[in-house]
């Protein structure tokens, strides 16, 4: 047993790894260039993100996806802290489109029921009111004071939309 | 049809699993023995092997076949060597016919072996079809001037002219620029033995001026090429130099009285040059040229080379036109390097410190503007630190998808160059892959970092200057630690892509010879034909047809000068006897006033006199098939591919379930190419389409789109090269005059006007052709067979009225 023999973190079963991941990917709006990537760098050294931390990088979000880590890649925060600035996707030599590709994930990785709290938070704000901000009193106050119309939490219009 | 009913020959090839391993070959044998005609059929491993050429010498004698059909590659591979094998048996070679079930089958079609077993059944039985209608054919036989025409005179281009000399032809040698050298000419040292550059050049250059068998001819262009293999009629324009090439002695006196200052080319504009000069000292032929945009008209060239007892200063010289008759055509025309200004990220054009790599090779050559030093622009002095930033206009889908190829050995040269310069100086090089993979490379690689060179890997996505310092600050990721990086250098070098020469769109149509996807010159066959156009007697060599380092030109430019030598040596060559022949008993220029078919000739070969009948001068005839298609009396036929031969190939293609397919007519230059193309790259598309090669678009008559729907066909596509780049001049243009009436006729007939198609793609375009009948594919579904039949059946008095000639 191999494994056993290499009791490190670092070690990738192949047996593990999801094969089938990348295709996932590339038949989905947005994904098909994905295996076109050469791993050049010119997207992390782009991104926004990677600049305050070097722990959040594109490029290693698709080499992960082209090896296959499901896992790793859809519960890598990068995907949701993506600014979709598409610098990187601007200036791509190979053009993978890595924003597209995050947008890809995040559907995936929502479908999957992984996703940060404060996103799942959203979801239920937008599900219950319509909008992704809940009205609370100070805000109905400022839009009085202000002269705007009261506003009405949407459930219904919200409902038929996601049942549809 | 001969007198005799023909006895056919079919032999179906495995080509080892290409074919064998998608197509049911044992199948396609039995389904050719049922067709008339076929006296025997067999399928073998490789036919194009000894035992399979063998095997089919054998047969023609035991079963006096008449005819031979073989399935297996494209005819644009192997159609030569059966034409060769049956005549070595004795049969006419113009008694052979191939089915290409490799290229436009078993390899686009791995899928759906059931499919392309039915396909490759159609396409023996259209070629059988083709087959019971050849005739035999005698080759023409064509004098061969002796003597060759090379275009450029870089490093390929002085080597093929050399070598050509040394073999006792006359060889033109061509340069656009004043001088001959090209690129090696500028470049200070070469990789990987850092050789001076122009002292190895240098002699070449000398012996090309002193070989008595090379007429050079400078400061010119080709204008005009006409003719065929062996009898080339070629038309240059020199340019006007203002001084006489016999006169002048390069003394050089002139230079120093000349008052005006301009930025000189050969030194990528860094330092000047006079109004009146040589580009470099070592220039071939040492003459001097006045710029006329830049001169004043002083006058004082003309005294100072009265003074030294010379008039060698001409100022009513005129361009002058040269006609050279020429049998072959070497063409070399290099390449020019991509203006890196264009990658606006990276700066060039914008800070001062920001180098292309053929600037710094100027820069540091002794001889340069800079006297061989390497300064920064800002404030003159010697960067302490350099980084090379490598592939900027290569592997970019937004530029060049291509690898340039030598841009990361020259990079290693310029890194070490500037170690030895300056030991001092801080060197980076910016890489995503560094290739090295020739002899004395990757050596010269592990030498420039035991010289202190740093590589880093990873692509910079910007740079910017910081504007006190004036020094440039890359971003990129570090790929070795994953992190970014901002590295802060004091001069910045571009290592830039090598792209198609100024030009070489403009030359590719006077040589009406292709370019691929990059827009390089396009050879015949990738692997065995890389020297060869796909014109027969034009060649390419050196980086005309893609990047490539010295002693790849250098090799290049002797293959070109060995491939020409081949056909000269000969004296006389054969050409294919694929003519036009006019049939005098039904050419109504008799009765009335014609003409037709010499007004579309591209070629002048259609003589037409009153009273008479056209006769077609087989010489100078391509056999494009243009006037054949034009003539209104079907007078004309095209020898090989006669109207006869090809309705019999719609008509087998669509025996069994012809609304379900496409015939689609391609041409053997372009469209069939890339349909070949699409094959050997393994590209899929649904196998619904049987193609029917034909010399040129310009062949396609009207009668063959018509006749194919009245025989049920779901969608006809009719296609040819791209406008302007037609191996017959004009053939497409014909074509399209010709076929583009039918999306108004189609309609009144009751056809969808969408069930035809007129397309026009490059040899090199394999993606465009596989879409385009992966999107034919789409149409033909839609549409659906209930309705193409009724559209048919509605059509079909109409057509029945309008191509009673053709019966059937």
């Amino acid at each position: 047993m191999r494994s056993e023999m290499v009791e490190r973190e670092s070690l990738v079963e192949v047996g593990n790894l999801d094969h089938r991941f990348p295709d996932r990917i590339l038949r989905q709006p947005g994904g098909e260039a994905l295996r076109a990537c050469f791993q050049c760098g010119l997207c992390t050294a782009s991104c926004p993100i990677s600049l305050i931390d070097s722990r959040y990088s594109p490029r290693r979000v698709i080499k992960r996806i082209l090896l296959g880590m499901r896992d790793q890649v859809l519960r890598d925060r990068f995907i949701w802290l993506c600014s979709a600035c598409f610098l990187c996707q601007e200036r791509c030599p190979q053009d993978v489109r890595p924003p597209e590709v995050m947008t890809v994930l995040k559907n995936m990785a929502v479908k999957e029921g992984i996703l940060p709290q404060g996103i799942a938070r959203m979801m239920e704000v937008f599900k219950r009111t319509g909008r992704l901000y809940p009205i609370d009193d100070f805000t109905a106050e400022e839009r009085e004071e202000l002269g705007l119309p009261h506003l009405e939490e949407e459930q219904e219009a919200v409902k038929r939309l996601l049942e549809e | 049809m001969g007198e005799e009913e023909p006895r056919i020959g079919v032999y179906v090839c495995h080509c080892g699993l290409n074919i064998a391993g998608v197509v049911d070959v044992e199948k396609v044998a039995r389904e050719a023995a049922k067709l008339p005609n076929v006296v025997v059929s067999k399928d073998y491993r490789y036919m194009c092997a000894d035992p399979g050429q063998e095997m089919i010498k054998e047969d023609i004698k035991k079963y006096n076949l008449t005819r031979v059909v073989v399935a297996s590659c494209s005819p644009r591979m192997h159609e030569p060597t059966f034409r060769r094998c049956v005549e070595s048996a004795g049969l006419n070679p113009f008694l052979f016919e191939m089915a290409n079930i490799r290229e436009h089958c078993s390899w686009c079609h791995p899928h759906y072996p059931e499919d392309a077993t039915e396909k490759a059944i159609d396409l023996v039985k259209m070629a059988v079809a083709k087959a019971r209608y050849l005739s035999p054919l005698e080759v023409i036989k064509v004098p061969v001037t002796r003597a060759a025409l090379v275009i450029g005179g870089g490093v390929a281009g002085i080597h093929a002219a050399l070598d050509l000399a040394d073999m006792g032809f006359k060889v033109y040698l061509v340069e656009r620029s004043p001088s001959i050298g090209g690129r090696m000419a500028q470049l200070d040292k070469t990789f990987p033995t850092l050789d001076c550059s122009i002292c190895i050049l240098g002699p070449k250059m000398v012996d090309v001026a002193n070989h008595p068998n090379i007429e050079l001819i400078t400061y010119a262009e080709v204008k005009r090429v006409e003719g065929y293999i062996g009898n080339f009629r070629v038309t240059v324009v020199k340019k006007p130099r203002y001084v006489l090439e016999s006169e002048c002695n390069g003394c050089g006196e002139c230079v120093k009285v000349c008052p005006v200052e301009v930025p000189n080319e050969f030194d990528e504009n860094l330092g000047p040059r006079k109004a009146i000069y040589v580009p470099f000292p070592q220039a071939i032929p040492m003459v001097y040229t006045i710029d006329m945009d830049a001169c004043i008209e002083c006058y004082n060239c003309v005294e100072a080379c009265k003074e030294q007892g010379r008039e060698a200063i001409d100022f009513d010289m005129k361009e002058e036109e040269i006609h050279l008759e020429v049998g072959t055509i070497i063409v070399a025309t290099g390449y020019d390097l991509y203006d890196p200004s264009r990658v606006r990220a990276y700066g060039y054009g914008l800070y001062d410190n920001v180098f292309t790599a053929i600037e710094l090779e100027r820069m540091i050559n002794a001889a340069g503007p800079t006297q061989g030093h390497v300064i920064r622009f800002s404030d003159r002095r010697t960067p302490r630190s350099l980084a090379f930033i490598t592939c900027v206009g290569s592997r970019d889908v937004k530029t060049n998808i291509y690898c340039s190829g030598f841009c990361c050995m020259y990079t290693l040269k310029n890194a070490i160059l500037l170690k030895e310069h300056y030991p001092e100086m801080q060197i980076y090089v910016l890489f995503m892959d560094l290739r090295a993979p020739f002899k004395g490379y990757e050596e010269f690689y592990r030498r420039a970092r035991e010289e202190g060179i740093i590589f880093l890997r990873g692509r910079p996505t910007e740079l910017y200057e910081d504007p006190k310092t004036k020094n440039l600050i890359i971003s990129m990721e570090n790929l070795s630690t994953g992190e970014p990086m901002d590295l802060e250098v004091e001069m910045v070098v571009l290592s830039n892509a090598a792209v198609p020469a100024a030009g070489t769109e403009e030359l590719s149509r006077i040589l009406t010879v292709s370019r691929d996807a990059s827009g390089f010159f396009m050879e015949a066959h990738p692997k065995l034909r890389p020297i060869d156009s796909p014109t027969d007697g034009v060649f390419f060599c050196g980086a005309a047809q893609g990047p490539k380092d010295i002693p790849y030109s250098v090799a290049q430019g002797s293959a070109a000068a060995s491939r020409a030598a081949r056909i000269m040596a000969r004296g006389e060559w054969e050409i294919e006897p694929i003519v036009a022949y006019v049939d005098p008993e039904r050419c109504r220029n008799t009765k009335t006033k014609c003409g037709i078919c010499a007004t579309k000739c591209p070629y002048g070969a259609i003589t037409v006199e009153e009273g008479k009948a056209a006769v077609v001068n087989t010489a100078k005839c391509h056999g494009c098939g243009t006037c054949a298609a034009d003539c209104p009396a079907n007078a004309i036929t095209q020898m090989h591919f006669t109207d006869a031969q090809i309705i019999a190939q719609i008509h087998a293609a669509l025996e069994e379930k012809p609304e379900e397919k496409i015939i689609g007519f391609l041409c053997n230059w372009c469209s069939y190419g890339a349909a070949d193309l699409a094959g050997t790259s393994r590209m899929e598309y649904p196998p619904n389409i049987r193609i029917i090669r034909v010399m040129c678009s310009g062949r396609l008559d009207r009668d063959f789109i018509l006749e194919a729907f009245r025989k049920g066909a779901g969608m006809v596509l009719a296609s040819g090269c791209r406008f302007g780049d037609c191996h017959y001049i004009s053939g497409n243009y014909n074509a399209e005059r010709r076929l583009k009436p039918l999306f108004k006729m189609l309609p009144r007939f009751g056809i969808s006007p969408e069930r035809f198609r007129l397309e026009w793609f490059s040899a090199a375009e394999a993606g465009f052709f596989t879409n385009l009948v992966k999107e034919m594919v789409e149409t033909l579904k839609r549409l659906g067979p209930e309705r193409i039949r009724e559209e048919n059946e509605k059509a079909r008095p109409f057509l029945d009225r309008m191509l009673k000639h053709i019966g059937g």
